[in-house]
């Protein structure tokens, strides 16, 4: 442990007192949530998070002649980043294990009145964020040298700094808007968290909406409960064209036929046409492994256009099929800017489109119709300081990798 | 390639990585790097040929992602191992890496399963394999901390043993950390934002900050009791974090869980 010279103006050194001045500033905060109300991300808009950002940083930089100075030396120690971390573990400890709520009820009690249930906008956690920024600003600064080892310190620290500085005082320029667009029309408004209606700076036409399923499963089902049997631990059979034969319950089950995209065909068959009113259907035959009996038929799960259709075994047992589940959505689109650029593209999950400083996703769609889903939804994310945030990312990969390669370099002695 | 010489191809790889679990253990280095690495060629083959058949990517099925799992944890396994020299690294990860391809020999119901759209992402992979590799290290951490401990009740901390245990951490949290940035790339992708405060994403910053308490208050040798149990404390919330979040009450509705 170091030593501090005694001449020199004590400031709090041990756990004990810095864990003191962590739990004092929470309590604080949550006097100042009863009295002013929770935290409005609002008053952080550009240009004032900025200026924040700035703030920090230069008291960061005044820390670097002024090193000697108790209060550098306090809010760049050991100490008081544990004690402040520890204050940020029980504030998200305390997210983890109680619901959020989206929206304060009308005449909220006391307990909901501290905000806890909103951590994000929660006075002791914005306290907590912001000291952590600073502290960690300034033993960047501090350590900032082109040594060994110096480098790995920046990375891990700098790039936390700047990760949590993009993503937190950013937040207030975030917006998120799910759009709503019907196949063949062009969409430019979002509903606003009031219920009120937006217009954006981008309009999108949907041109296609588009689902493929994974081929569905066979399962034997109590027709008059509808619980899948044996009860409790259903059998299921995977619809696999690498696997024909199977076994539900006491009945040996082989696909004869399976048609992805089936429609009726003639003579109460199916066959094979890709259009979005079809539905996957099952030719299949059923044996009874006690008595041999053979029942034979068509199993389909249907829709809206295709009815749903069972094989009967005895009085009480049919197979079924279950509804198919989705693989991949899509949409073709094609966006416009205020601006006059125009964009096309297929927006799957995990594959958005960027354009400008918005990103879109593919959202979601009406599930209960599936594959014939008359629109398609799509968030809009506009987030000026994603830059900011990634290099934020990178520099703590590049990090974690260091760490994982130099693991702790030996000093003379702890 | 298919499914059905899998059946063929597997059952030797697996052989090859008990015995070098089984060697390593043993001290015989070179006989468990060279069983590791041939059980990792024999897979390679089979996912590379299995790719080209396919005409995709395998990656659209819980057996497809099995074994990326076994490929990975073979391959990052024996790259740590040659960085850090502990033979249980080696061991654990030619362990793991045999129990994916088992999975795949027993079950081959898995091989047709669904992966649902937001799961089929390249960081899925090596989001899980990291991980898995930061339990390894951050569970036998926990160990010797506890070690550690009783050695300080006792009077006298081992310095050597402390080398040992905050190298683990580092290496470990690393790998906790490109599990934590590689989700919030993910994320990013899948759902919009890097970061929602999801249960899930919670708690995993819960579990990251245990350890930078331990890596922070390590620095000082102020309470090191207290120090040595966080790393008790961080296991629990990393297996909550994995295993215990589709349980809370603050849970439901959570993106990140699959039942
Ligand atoms: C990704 C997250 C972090 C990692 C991997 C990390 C890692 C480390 C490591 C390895 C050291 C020892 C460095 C050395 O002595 O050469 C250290 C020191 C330190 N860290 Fe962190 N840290 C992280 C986050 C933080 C945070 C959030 C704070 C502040 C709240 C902080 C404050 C400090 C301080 C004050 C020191 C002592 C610096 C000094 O002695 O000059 N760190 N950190």
């Amino acid at each position: 442990m170091e030593s501090y010279p005694e001449k020199m103006w004590r400031f709090p050194c041990s756990y004990r007192e810095n864990l003191l001045i962590v739990a004092a500033l929470m309590l604080g905060g949550l006097a100042a949530q009863l009295v002013i109300g929770p935290f409005d991300y609002f008053f952080l808009h550009y240009p004032v998070n900025v200026v924040l950002g700035a703030l920090i940083l230069l008291l960061a930089l005044l820390g670097r002649p002024f090193s000697r100075a108790p209060l550098f030396r306090w809010l760049g120690s050991v100490p008081w980043a544990v004690s402040l971390i520890l204050g940020l573990m029980v504030l998200s400890l305390i997210m983890g294990l109680t619901p959020r709520l989206l929206h304060l009820p009308p005449e909220p009690d006391f307990f909901l009145r501290l905000g806890l249930a909103q951590m994000t906008s929660c006075w002791p956690f914005v306290l907590i964020y912001l000291l952590i920024l600073l502290s960690l600003a300034l033993v960047t600064v501090r350590r900032l040298r082109f040594k060994r080892g110096g480098l790995l310190f920046f990375l891990n620290h700098g790039g936390l700094w700047l990760l949590m500085a993009a993503a937190g005082l950013g937040a207030a320029d975030l917006r998120r808007h799910v759009m709503y667009v019907n196949e063949g029309q062009v969409e430019w408004r979002v509903y606003g968290e009031n219920k009120e209606v937006l217009e954006l700076p981008l309009a999108i036409r949907l041109d296609d909406f588009d689902l493929d399923f994974y081929s569905p499963k066979l399962a034997l089902v109590d027709r008059h409960s509808g619980r899948p049997q044996p009860e409790g631990r259903p059998d299921w059979h995977q619809i696999d064209p690498g696997r024909v034969d199977g076994r539900l319950g006491q009945w040996e089950i082989r696909v004869l036929e399976y048609i992805h995209q089936a429609v009726p065909g003639e003579g109460g068959g199916y066959r094979e046409i890709p259009m979005p009113a079809s539905t996957p259907a099952a030719h299949v035959l059923a044996r009874n492994l006690a008595s041999g009996e053979i029942r034979q038929g068509w199993v389909l799960s249907g829709n809206r256009y295709v009815p749903l259709s069972l094989l009967a075994l005895d009085d009480n047992l049919v197979v079924a099929m279950t509804q198919p589940e989705p693989r991949r959505f899509s949409s073709k689109i094609k966006v416009y800017t205020r601006e006059g650029q125009e964009r096309e593209a297929a927006l799957e999950v995990n594959h958005p489109l960027k354009i400008g400083p918005w990103m879109i996703y593919q959202y979601g769609y009406d599930q209960a119709s599936g594959r014939l889903s008359p629109y398609s939804s799509f968030e809009l994310v506009y987030d000026p300081w994603l830059l900011p945030v990634q290099a934020g990312l990178i520099l703590l990969a590049a990090g974690a990798l260091g760490l994982i390669w130099q693991g702790r370099r030996r000093r003379a002695a702890v | 390639m298919t499914w059905t010489e899998f059946n063929y191809l597997a059952p030797p790889a697996v052989g090859l990585w008990w015995l070098s679990a089984a060697a390593v253990m043993r001290g015989r280095r070179r006989l468990a790097e060279a069983a590791l690495l041939a059980g990792l060629a024999v897979f390679t083959v089979f996912v590379a040929a299995f790719w080209r058949d396919l005409g995709r990517p395998p990656m659209r099925t819980m057996g497809e992602t099995r074994l990326w799992y076994s490929l990975f944890l073979s391959g990052a396994g024996y790259l740590a191992y040659r960085r850090w020299p502990y033979p249980w690294l080696l061991a654990f990860s030619a362990l793991l890496a045999s129990v994916f391809a088992i999975i795949n020999l027993l079950k081959p119901e898995i091989h047709s399963q669904a992966l649902m759209p937001a799961l089929q992402s390249v960081y899925f992979i090596p989001h899980v394999t990291v991980y898995m590799l930061a339990y390894a290290l951050l569970g036998v951490a926990a160990m010797a901390g506890l070690v550690q401990l009783r050695r300080l009740k006792r009077g006298q901390a081992d310095p050597e043993l402390y080398a040992f245990l905050d190298n683990v951490v580092y290496v470990g949290f690393g790998f906790l950390m490109l599990g934590l940035l590689s989700g919030a790339a993910w994320a990013k992708e899948a759902w919009g934002h890097y970061w929602s405060w999801d249960p899930k994403e919670t708690w995993a910053l819960v579990t990251a900050s245990a350890y930078l308490l331990y890596i922070h208050m390590r620095l000082k040798d102020i309470r090191p009791r207290l120090t040595l149990g966080l790393l008790s404390l961080a296991l629990l919330l990393l297996m909550i974090t994995w295993l215990g979040v589709s349980y809370l009450p603050s849970a439901q509705g959570s993106v990140h869980v699959y039942s």
